[in-house]
């Protein structure tokens, strides 16, 4: 594929969300924002696809004078980008005109929800295509403004105090990550010089064995509580419990299938700088080390839930923390079990919270003791939410069950970076069996207890066809799908990402 | 100008933002805090304004113009229009106590010295304590988020340790590509703007921006 091509891809795929987002600001009408989001998440996913066959045939994209660069890395999570972002957008058309019929939102506004929508997308797909990891920490901070109005978009008093927490706590863990920023530049001038292009990732590669280690274990330390922070692990996840539940469903789904991904992989790439220069048991470790710490507790969190919502929060937790132990780990299971689980993950979190707002809307209550009967109330909808359940607490036949096996496997087989002893190690897969186990327990117990039994009285049983259940259907038989074979295009795409992982 | 004077001028330059930080914890005048915000913009407007000077890099003088801008003018008129439309002037709930407050920030200031440390002795001879007091800024404003309640003087603490980051970024590399430089001040300024909307919004939810009122959401 010709440079020129990829060039035409490239900007299209920065140029849609902001076009769209220019677009949505002028319309009034419900059916023209739709068929504006649509056309313009199509046109991000066709430019994805042919992004990715140029990764496929050069290895890595330099375009737009060096400002975007893309490897197989960027290609995975622009997949998963497109990917939860389409379905996102087809569940919107159903989702959120019956919030308009309901009045719980006046028509007016609808056009401030699709314009932040795509700012979102924009921070986003610019966080993951950007070069410079300077304009990477604007795009993430961009995300946050993007999203606090979002998460408030209900006005409600809950949602204004979670859209507050979640503008707070970001917003200051995002201004360590500058820090982190600062001290990378402040390594890498050393050596380079004073150029503006000292920041950028194709730069720092080149000249990453020459960089100081100190100053790159300090820069990565205040990289990854940033970021973390964003991911949303313990103990900087306090937001994000109270943001998923009150924000509306697709944006919840948005939130935790995408923004964490590309909070993460924020990480990986400073990572794969920093650990040309310092051992990679240091970065590995912190990985490793918060991951098992936030998997541990969300496990606990999510056995003592009564808001369905918060239960996909804290699973949200508990799979990061998972991915990030794979990632920690290391090796070629370890960063291809963390990869395809954050794909994984990103699919089942957003069909699941795709069930949850439709139960939501039909019994106006986040209480898992209060709904009841699923089966006859929502059929659809409890089939959604058994198939998002079970996948999230890792049960054969859905993918996330192989990629946590990858990751314990890997875990198990080459240990936890650092010194520890075979019985240490051996200890930490326990941990890692044990939480996955209670995770388990919780979240099966919570889900079909929702999905059977008697209705309570005064909920309309039935569920009536819509364009919202086209993009369940299609992620629940990924979900199964992926379990038994990964179409070929994508298994080479996660080998060279994890490989490119392993590598660095 | 000699570099050891130019030097010590940076120093008393971050030396003056740090003063102005421990002035905001002191402080429970709300329009009294904005005011040492704007003032302490301005000692970090000149303080780049001196490092451009010594330096001979261009690209400072835009980031110290955009300073006093957006950070000494534009912000505190945003955040004193909020203080006069929520009719609150003084912070009364305090999680820490001002005296208390005061002798964390100096162990903090300790805490970012000897965090530095090792790396000093890779900077630039013009600016190399600034580094440690940077950090120090911004730690102190990280306290500050946890310690005080209201809502604007939150706000004003994020506002502080990007002042810090921003020293930060010039000491240690006399400023970042213009580019970066451009995203952070656009990204401050929404960031302000929202905050300012935001608490408008908390202020008719919850007839308070006391954050303290914000405990619906529990376990």
């Amino acid at each position: 594929m010709s440079d020129f091509a990829t060039t035409i891809a490239i900007s299209l795929l920065l140029l849609a969300p902001l076009v769209a987002g220019g677009l949505s600001l002028l319309l009034s009408s419900s059916r023209w924002l739709h068929v504006t989001n649509l056309t313009s998440m199509g046109t991000l996913v066709a430019a994805e696809v042919m992004i990715t066959r140029s990764v496929f045939a050069q290895g890595s994209v330099t375009a737009l004078g060096e400002i975007v660069y893309i490897d197989a890395l960027s290609s995975v999570i622009l997949f998963i980008i497109g990917t939860v972002g389409l379905a996102c957008s087809l569940y919107m058309r159903s989702y959120m005109d019956e919030q308009v019929v309901h009045g719980v939102i006046a028509p007016k506004r609808l056009n401030l929800f699709f314009f932040l929508f795509h700012m979102f997308l924009l921070a986003m797909v610019t966080a993951t295509v950007a070069n410079s990891l300077g304009v990477q920490w604007v795009a993430i901070e961009a995300t946050t403004l993007a999203t606090t109005f979002l998460i408030a978009f209900w006005r409600r008093r809950e949602s204004l105090e979670a859209g507050w927490k979640y503008l707070i706590l970001c917003s200051v863990g995002i201004s360590l990550a500058l820090f982190g920023v600062v001290l990378m530049y402040y390594s890498s001038l050393r050596v380079l010089g004073d150029v503006s292009s000292a920041l950028n990732i194709t730069q720092l590669q080149q000249v990453a064995e020459q960089l100081d280690s100190h100053i790159l274990k300090l820069a990565f330390v205040f990289l990854f509580v940033g970021y973390g922070t964003k991911v949303g692990l313990v103990p900087m996840h306090s937001w994000l419990p109270d943001a998923y539940t009150e924000a509306p469903a697709p944006v919840a789904a948005m939130l935790a299938g995408v923004l964490e991904t590309v909070a993460v992989y924020a990480i990986l790439r400073c990572r794969g700088i920093v650990d040309q220069a310092v051992p990679p048991d240091f970065t590995g470790g912190l990985l490793a080390g918060f991951g098992l710490v936030s998997f541990a507790l969300a496990a606990f969190f999510i056995l003592v839930q009564h808001n369905y919502k918060r239960l996909f929060a804290y699973s949200s937790i508990e799979h990061m923390g998972l991915a990030m132990v794979g990632f920690g780990v290391g090796g070629p299971i370890g960063n291809f079990g963390g990869l395809f689980h954050l794909v994984n993950h990103a699919f089942a979190k957003s069909l699941a919270f795709f069930a949850a707002g439709n139960i939501h809307r039909r019994f106006k209550t986040v209480e898992i003791d209060e709904v009841r009967g699923l089966t006859t109330v929502l059929p659809w909808s409890a089939l959604a939410l058994l198939i998002a359940g079970l996948a999230l607490a890792a049960l054969p036949p859905f993918a996330l069950f192989s990629s946590e096996i990858q990751i314990v496997t890997a875990l198990g087989s080459s240990g936890p970076p650092g010194d520890w002893t075979s019985q240490g190690a051996r200890f930490l897969v326990v941990i890692l069996l044990l939480g996955s186990l209670i995770a388990f327990a919780g979240l099966l117990y919570r889900i079909t207890g929702m999905v059977w039994g008697i209705a309570p009285k005064g909920v309309v049983p039935g569920e009536q066809w819509s364009v919202g259940h086209v993009p369940i259907i299609f992620l629940g038989a990924v979900l199964v799908g992926f379990c038994w074979a990964l179409p070929p295009p994508l298994q080479q795409l996660f080998d060279t990402a994890s490989t490119l992982l392993v590598k660095r | 100008m000699t570099p050891p004077i130019g030097s010590q001028l940076v120093d008393l330059g971050s030396a003056l933002l740090l003063l102005t930080c421990f002035g905001i914890v002191a402080q429970r005048r709300l329009s009294a805090c904005v005011d040492l915000f704007a003032l302490q913009s301005i000692f970090l407007a000149l303080t780049a304004t001196l490092v451009a000077l010594l330096t001979g890099i261009h690209h400072i003088y835009i980031a110290a113009a955009l300073t006093i801008v957006i950070k000494a003018i534009v912000i505190p008129r945003i955040l004193k229009k909020v203080i006069e439309r929520l009719n609150v002037s003084r912070e009364l709930v305090m999680n820490i106590n001002v005296p208390a407050s005061l002798l964390i920030c100096g162990v903090l200031v300790m805490v970012a010295f000897l965090i530095t440390q090792p790396i000093i002795p890779f900077g630039h001879l013009l600016t190399r304590d600034s580094l440690a007091i940077a950090l120090a800024i911004v730690l102190i404003g990280f306290f500050t988020m946890i310690a005080r309640q209201k809502a604007v003087t939150q706000m004003i603490a994020f506002l502080v340790m990007e002042n810090g980051l921003f020293l930060g970024a010039t000491a240690a590399t006399y400023g970042m590509p213009l580019i970066v430089e451009l995203g952070v001040f656009f990204d401050v300024l929404v960031a302000a703007l929202i905050a300012g909307i935001y608490t408008n919004r908390l202020q008719d939810a919850f007839d308070s921006v006391d954050t303290a009122h914000l405990s619906e959401l529990k376990e």
